[in-house]
């Protein structure tokens, strides 16, 4: 298991599996997207309180998970980065974190657009949309810190570090509607939350995609990142003289 | 006439405005996203290219 573990986490094997990965993730993205949304717009019925407006849900929610979930991937990988000296992890967690401020961004700016309708207004000092809003700091701050390196395994490093302290803000973000009185509404997902069938499904299928979107992403930003670390190897060498552009 | 009222010919009348601003708003983000992941993995190539052939 620890031999294969650092067979694939070689700078060549890990571009060479991103490389063979990437159609697999674009593809099922699509399929599920396409379905996702034919799901959400035109199969989902209106909901009873919110009419159409609701339909909003279908991004926000899982651009909202992604958000959050790309935030642990990023600390964790930092963390297997710092401990076990892996540099591809190291590779993971950077790239994660542009991709992640997307989705808080996607998240922040749907939930600003469903906000108006529903609430009156854009914006409200609410739990749960500064606990969000601070994710996004914590995701632009790791951005600057990695970059304020030269060296990329210092700035690993140093970033790793604030990611993993930043962790402490995911239950905070999670429980918050619960914690405090907020104007957010409850959980889509589980008891008390979305119930009709045909809205669950879209809801499941715009995460799925989610999901390989942001798998595709990572795989297509850490073979840049890779080939930019590994410069001076000859098989970095090889591969760009022999990459058909 | 607001935003909202010259939209609700779209789908889903009073909320299209809403609606499809989140929508687009999302499409231009991951299209963003997509494009530009996919031009700096070229310009990396052609920046190493030129960089092995000074040699």
């Amino acid at each position: 298991m620890w031999k294969w573990i650092q067979r694939q986490s070689s700078p060549k094997i890990f571009y060479q599996t991103c490389t063979s990965l990437t159609p697999w993730f674009f593809w099922p993205f699509i399929g599920f997207l396409l379905v996702g949304l034919y799901w959400a717009l035109i199969v989902s019925p209106a909901d009873y309180q919110q009419g159409d407006g609701y339909r909003i849900i279908f991004i926000h929610v899982p651009s909202a998970i992604l958000s959050m979930m790309v935030y642990a991937i990023m600390a964790i990988a930092g963390g297997i980065g710092l401990i076990w000296q892996i540099k591809m992890a190291e590779v993971v967690a950077k790239v994660s974190a542009p991709i992640g401020a997307a989705f808080t961004i996607i998240a922040l700016v749907s939930g600003a657009v469903w906000g108006k309708p529903m609430w009156g207004a854009w914006w409200v000092w609410d739990a749960r949309l500064t606990s969000e809003l601070i994710l996004l700091f914590l995701y632009l701050a790791y951005i600057s810190l990695n970059n304020a390196f030269d060296n990329p395994r210092t700035a690993a490093k140093a970033s790793s570090i604030l990611a993993i302290v930043g962790l402490v803000n995911l239950p905070i973000i999670h429980y918050s509607v619960k914690w405090w009185n907020t104007l957010h509404q409850g959980y889509s997902v589980g008891t008390g939350g979305l119930k009709d069938p045909d809205m669950q499904i879209a809801l499941a299928l715009m995460f799925v995609a989610s999901i390989f979107l942001y798998a595709l992403l990572v795989a297509i930003k850490a073979k840049t990142e890779v080939l930019i670390r590994e410069q001076n190897s000859r098989w970095v060498q090889d591969e760009v003289s022999g990459a058909a552009l | 006439m607001t935003m909202v009222e010259y939209f609700s010919f779209l789908p889903y009348g009073k909320y299209a405005f809403y609606v499809w601003l989140a929508y687009g708003v999302s499409a231009i983000t991951v299209i963003t996203l997509f494009v530009s992941a996919k031009r700096n993995h070229k310009k990396a190539i052609i920046s190493l290219k030129n960089k092995y052939s000074r040699k």
